[in-house]
């Protein structure tokens, strides 16, 4: 892993065709483009599961957090595969929980519910990417 | 521990204890003196997904047989399931209100859904299944859901 971090590497679930799945990669879109563009890169899973190399050296090189659409998590499991280091796992049916309120349905389009959850989901993960870098940074919140 | 009859169908095991009884639809049922403990087996966790949340009815509830005792929300599908002996409820696990994945990681231990006082289990055991006939029942189930498209 370089020193200091650079980038932190989000791999969200690639669970096509289901709520939760949809849910983790709205949560990853909205940190990678809008929460902290600067900071972070969202590595496709089925680039990882296919071998390419550019994305096994990145997630190899920069610490990675994983957004899991349900407990299989294997976004998780493939980072680990592939040679990555897991910093923080999150996973969807985690964050369901703590707001119930917010139940995703919903598959090419999400209920008002699953779009208001990967807004939660994106500001956790985005607090963890700034603790990230503030610890690689000594302090410095870049 | 419990013993288990086993199977393997596509890419899923299924496992059911064979120190309990079971409701046909999934329901296992196991005395203790007089009191019943009551969970979902196996092939019910696996095959309704992840647990969310699962809504027990509360202690003291008097419950007759095939009335709804839980309400399981998993990331597929909201189920109620049945509660497969009358009586009634002395014991709600309290682990299902912070952490209901107990149902998914551990179905026949620590994710049991309620304990209900019962009159007269002998009466109550005719009625289900023993485990032979649930693994039975249950791989017809299995087999069926493989072959769908």
């Amino acid at each position: 892993m370089t020193s200091p971090t650079q980038k932190v590497m989000i791999v969200p679930c690639s669970g096509i065709g289901k709520a939760y799945g949809t849910v983790s990669r709205e949560a990853a879109y909205a940190v990678t483009e809008d929460l902290r563009p600067t900071k972070t890169r969202l590595v496709p899973l089925a680039l990882l599961v296919l071998g390419d190399e550019d994305s096994r050296t990145d997630i190899a090189s920069y610490p990675v957090i994983t957004i899991d659409g349900c407990k299989l998590a294997c976004a998780a499991k493939m980072v680990r595969q592939s040679g990555g280091t897991v910093v923080q796992e999150f996973a969807v049916l985690d964050g369901y929980r703590r707001h119930k309120d917010l139940k995703p349905q919903g598959i090419a389009e999400l209920n008002e519910g699953g779009q208001k959850l990967a807004c939660v989901l994106a500001e956790e993960v985005a607090v963890v990417v700034d603790g990230i870098m503030s610890r690689n940074h000594g302090g410095e919140n870049a | 521990m419990p013993d288990f009859l086993e199977i393997t169908i596509d890419k899923f095991t299924f496992k059911v204890a064979t120190d309990r009884f079971y409701s046909k639809e999934g329901v296992w049922a196991k005395e203790e003196k007089r009191r019943v403990r009551i969970g979902l087996s196996d092939f019910v966790q696996q095959r309704s997904g992840d647990v969310a949340f699962a809504e027990i009815k509360p202690v003291g509830t008097l419950l007759a047989v095939t009335e709804e005792v839980v309400v399981v929300e998993t990331i597929k599908v909201n189920i109620a399931y049945l509660s497969p002996v009358s009586g009634k409820i002395v014991e709600v696990n309290p682990a299902m209100t912070v952490a209901p994945e107990a149902i998914n990681q551990d179905p026949y231990g620590t994710g049991w859904l309620t304990v209900i006082e019962v009159a007269d289990w002998e009466t109550e055991r005719a009625r289900l299944l023993d485990p032979q006939a649930y693994f039975e029942s249950m791989k017809r189930q299995a087999e069926e859901e493989v072959k769908k498209p």
